[in-house]
């Protein structure tokens, strides 16, 4: 948005208003680090108690949190998973919602996307059951087994996303391919493909947060297989009669940091992204 | 069109390959050696079974031992068991989910294990009581076990000079006298609603028979005829802990207990390590609950925190035993209870924590009662119902939804239990 | 001619494969569910047919009733404010200030933060801070927490919801603003249109297809609401927070109730679908309006 004409000075009470609304992150955020740095004798229930500085600056927190959760190899496994399943997204929910999308007047095909993005109500506690008997007995109550249930479960609102944005794409310019002798499949991949870059963003970034933070899915589908994702290392922190807070925090802010640097990666990319797919 | 979709197989292809060459680096283990797996609900021993892992592992040659400590092991088992996928050994605590697998034919006999006989026979009767009908044989060996009454400040009470109350009206004075000090008698954490069974169970032990559960699953009792005195003594207890015990949660009430905050809190042994986390100096003792006048029906609430169960599918029940013989090894279970404060089951001389002096004579006579609330199923959530009853303080209604709730939640059971009794009595008949 | 057949067939070539593996874990899971929703399976073990047991049960039974009236004045609530804010956002985000990059990136973290590091957060500042500030600022009716209280409780789950899913929301918004041409604040700008009647009737009809995604978005996640429960209150106190979702889960799976939970899932399922199928028909046909 190009100012032409009037306000040329900055927006003063948005800023405030943006500041104001700051705190309610700044705050919490701030809990969260002192928290991560301090020892657990240093916890206490009085306010001025808990938001002081920890008495040292010391690092013992996230070295201990790192060899608790294993972190190397629970961070492989998770980046795996993440971006195995983000590719893996990224392929087959686009060509779904390219031929749902370019189908809309079908009967069919127009009942096949209900039934798809349908499926984003299931709540999974139903499925949590067959699920775990099934890829057992499919031989596939491994990792990955898991990305491939994350297919199947962010489907939905990817092909929903795709499809919108497929909309806002003229056919015209594949029938322009196509006059050239191109088949459809040649003209997916090398006009339509490209073209949903920013939405690829998009669907990159909103997958691959759900799937850094889930913990049932591989909790389930993995039990017993000695493999741990981070979010389920992270489990080991907590227990009914007593949790670790400052290590937890500490590894929270550890595991934050990737999915952060994703995000500010992809962040452009989605805010076209979302335009164009939403927009009919 | 061949070309390109021979490049769509290509790259699926290539995303296969890629994620076989990442799984590559799972570890091989030796055929040779009969493998023996357990799995144990409780993480926060999660370094003890580790330690004996290893021990057990470098000391057999024959057996390799592997031990997990899951999160969550209950969702793991249970997922596990539909997928028929059954580790060797569970270990688990003697609650309502170890009555289940027993009804489920999931478990096997180990009454001919040798340990057997040195397993306190107050721990085992517990185990059998919690059969929900009666069944031969005997299917988890006692490990642990916890216990759960006050816990003190001992060096607050040493300070002022109270008295360790061992009657109900000592305990109300007692409270009456601290408050008159400026001082809070008790915490509560009330907020996570599970706290609100830890004074329940310890008073019900000595207010309602051990197997009031039973009794009405035979139709022979109400709830509200059994729980009245300890409902209303429960509310009497309120006024002595802080103002609004449901803002605050179990860490909460462990945080302000360990920096002297309140004189007592009503939880069990398990809180210790999470109350020194915070203070490692606090100087705790802890007494039995004194819910009744009577000071020799006093008993101590006890029950399994941790026993082991052989699987029906273990392959190997002699190698299972051999492991268990060395769980069950007297410097292993020390170390166990020098780790997390627990009780051991097995009879023998151990160190207890100077945490459970005030309990001792009570485990060293064998006088204990396992909790009223290993016969609740967790999904009618007794513990949120104490909650709601604490908050509203509305005895009658907490009384008659508790037995309404109990009928629905139960029937199966209670059908299951009166088609036993019908089948018994025939058969005594019979006989005669 | 060819060139149609070649279309159709990719297009079934590509269906197939990704329908099927749709279908393979999500469609047949989803049918073994509703199978078990009519025994009584604990999860493990043996069991036994009860026909529609589950479901006479699930309408006469207390418990879920309740979880559907909170659930649903949650959901009702949390999209409201979500919104609502979250449009506020958009529009301060989306104008002339200085550090966007920097306030945008703030502005996400509450999406990242494990929901832990949330529960412990907010438990505290409900539990000890909001008390002491409204103890000093003299408000009497702040002065317990409000997790404590069954009948606010849910407030502070709604804040906790909101805080958390505000992010997305105004990313999806920010992109609305952009997509509205500068021309028409010109010409609106002649009209004499500025402020709120600028967003009145010029912004917001422009991006009332944001507005609909959003709100499919908000009502789905809300209903289907269960970290938050689980950070906060773990459906106290009194049992005034317990969501569907959360009852489902708790009793499905930790506890012994699968069977009755599937039947609870199932219905579920039904009325969430109605709901959003409505809620689109109706955001479809505001849109053909415009």
């Amino acid at each position: 948005m190009k100012n032409t004409t009037t306000a040329v000075k900055p927006n003063k009470t948005a800023m405030v208003l943006l500041i104001l609304g700051l705190s309610t992150i700044i705050f919490p955020l701030y809990m969260t680090i002192v928290i991560a740095f301090k020892q657990p004798s240093e916890m206490t229930n009085s306010i001025s108690g808990i938001l002081s500085l920890p008495k040292a600056w010391s690092l013992n927190n996230f070295r201990e949190a790192m060899e608790v959760t294993d972190f190397w190899n629970s961070l492989r496994n998770s980046m795996v998973i993440s971006v195995l399943t983000v590719v893996l997204s990224i392929i087959l929910h686009s060509l779904m919602g390219y031929t749902l999308g370019r189908n809309k007047k079908s009967k069919v095909y127009n009942f096949i996307y209900l039934f798809i993005v349908s499926g984003m109500f299931v709540p999974f506690a139903i499925l949590m059951m067959p699920l775990a008997k099934q890829t057992a007995e499919l031989g596939l109550a491994n990792w990955f087994g898991v990305i491939l249930l994350y297919v199947v479960f962010y489907m939905p609102m990817n092909v929903m996303l795709y499809s919108g944005y497929l909309t806002n794409i003229p056919l015209a310019l594949e029938e322009a391919a196509r006059v050239d002798g191109a088949s459809t499949w040649r003209t997916y991949w090398k006009i339509i493909f490209p073209i949903m870059k920013p939405m690829h963003a998009t669907v990159a970034v909103i997958t691959a947060l759900a799937v850094w933070n889930d913990v049932m899915t591989p909790l389930v589908i993995m039990a017993g297989s000695s493999q741990n994702t981070l979010p389920l290392a992270q489990l080991n922190f907590q227990s009914q009669f007593g949790t670790n807070y400052n290590l937890a925090f500490a590894s929270y802010l550890l595991s934050l940091i990737p999915i952060l640097i994703f995000y500010l990666v992809c962040q452009k990319q989605i805010l076209n992204g979302v335009v164009n797919g939403a927009v009919k | 069109m061949e070309r390109e979709r021979k490049k769509y197989l290509e790259l699926s292809l290539c995303c296969v390959a890629a994620a076989m060459t990442v799984q590559g680096c799972g570890a091989s283990s030796d055929s040779q050696k009969i493998e023996i797996e357990i799995v144990q609900y409780k993480p926060e021993a999660a370094n003890y079974f580790k330690v004996v892992e290893e021990e057990f592992n470098a000391t057999h040659d024959d057996i390799h031992l592997t031990i997990s400590s899951p999160n969550d092991a209950m969702t793991i088992l249970k997922t596990r068991f539909i997928r028929e996928d059954y580790p060797d050994i569970i270990g688990i605590g003697g609650d309502i989910n170890y009555s289940y697998f027993v009804d489920a034919q999931i478990l096997t006999d180990v009454s001919d294990y040798e340990g057997i006989k040195d397993i306190n026979q107050g721990y085992l009767d517990i185990a059998e009581s919690l059969e929900l009908v009666p069944v031969d044989g005997t299917y988890i060996l006692p490990y642990v076990a916890n216990a759960a009454g006050i816990l003190y400040n001992r060096d607050m009470f040493a300070e002022h000079g109270w008295q360790i109350p061992e009657t109900w009206d000592e305990l109300m004075a007692l409270c009456e006298e601290i408050q008159a000090e400026g001082i809070l008698p008790f915490y509560f954490g009330f907020k996570d609603t599970w706290t609100c069974l830890a004074p329940w169970n310890a008073m019900a032990v000595a207010l309602a028979p051990a197997d009031t559960a039973k009794q009405v699953n035979k139709g022979q009792t109400t709830f509200t005829d059994e729980y009245r005195e300890l409902s209303e003594k429960y509310l009497a207890l309120l006024p002595y802990g802080p103002d609004d015990p449901f803002a605050y949660s179990y860490n909460d009430a462990c945080t302000a207990f360990a920096r002297g905050e309140a004189a007592m809190y009503a939880i069990g042994s398990y809180a210790t390590p999470q109350i020194l986390s915070v203070n490692p100096d606090l100087n705790i003792d802890s007494f039995v609950m004194p819910a009744s006048n009577d000071k020799e029906s006093r008993t101590l609430n006890s029950g399994i925190d941790l026993g082991f169960c052989v699987m029906d599918g273990c392959e190997n029940k002699e190698a299972a035993y051999e492991v268990l013989d060395f769980l069950y090894a007297d410097e292993n279970i020390q170390k166990y209870i020098d780790a997390q404060n627990a009780v051991p089951c097995k009879t023998g001389d151990f160190q207890l924590s100077s945490m459970l002096d005030g309990m001792l004579s009570f485990i060293e006579a064998g006088n204990m009662t396992d909790y009223q609330d290993h016969y609740y199923p967790s999904e009618m959530a007794v513990d949120a119902q104490l909650q709601t009853f604490l908050l509203e303080q509305n005895v009658d209604a907490f009384l008659s939804k508790f037995d309404t709730d109990w009928q629905r939640y139960n029937r199966d059971i209670i059908r299951m239990v009166k088609a036993y009794e019908e089948n018994n009595t025939e058969a005594e008949n019979y006989e005669k | 001619m060819k060139n149609e057949n070649d279309r159709k067939r990719t297009f079934i070539l590509i269906t197939i494969p990704i329908l099927a593996l749709f279908i393979c874990f999500n469609t047949i899971p989803l049918i073994r569910g509703v199978i078990y929703s009519f025994t009584n399976f604990k999860g493990f073990g043996k069991y036994d047919w009860v026909g529609f047991r589950n479901y006479v049960d699930l309408f006469s039974d207390g418990r879920v009733g309740k979880s559907y009236l909170f659930t649903i004045k949650l959901a009702v609530v949390t999209t409201i404010v979500v919104n609502v804010l979250s449009l506020i956002l958009a529009l301060g985000l989306n104008s002339k200030i200085r550090a966007k990059g920097f306030f945008r990136g703030a502005y996400f973290l509450p999406n990242i933060l494990g929901s832990l590091v949330v529960g412990y957060i907010f438990n505290y500042f409900f539990t000890y801070i909001l008390p002491a500030l409204a103890d000093m600022a003299g408000i009497d009716s702040l002065k317990g927490s409000i997790l404590s209280n069954p009948n606010r409780a849910w407030i502070g789950i709604m804040i906790v919801c909101a805080w958390q899913a505000i992010a997305m929301n105004t990313i999806i918004y920010i992109s609305g603003l952009q997509t509205v041409p500068e021309d028409v604040y010109e010409a609106g700008g002649l009209d004499g249109a500025t402020g709120w009647k600028q967003f009145k009737y010029l912004t917001f009809p422009l991006i009332i297809p944001f507005f609909s995604i959003n709100m499919v978005l908000c009502v789905k996640n809300f209903l289907m609401v269960f970290d938050q429960i689980m950070a906060l209150t773990k459906g106290g106190p009194a049992q005034s927070t317990e969501s569907i979702s959360y009852l489902i889960y708790n009793n499905g799976m930790s506890g012994g109730q699968f069977g009755f939970q599937s039947a609870n899932a199932v219905v579920f399922f039904i009325v969430i679908v109605a709901i959003s199928v409505a809620q689109m028909k109706f955001s479809g046909s505001k849109e053909e309006q415009l």
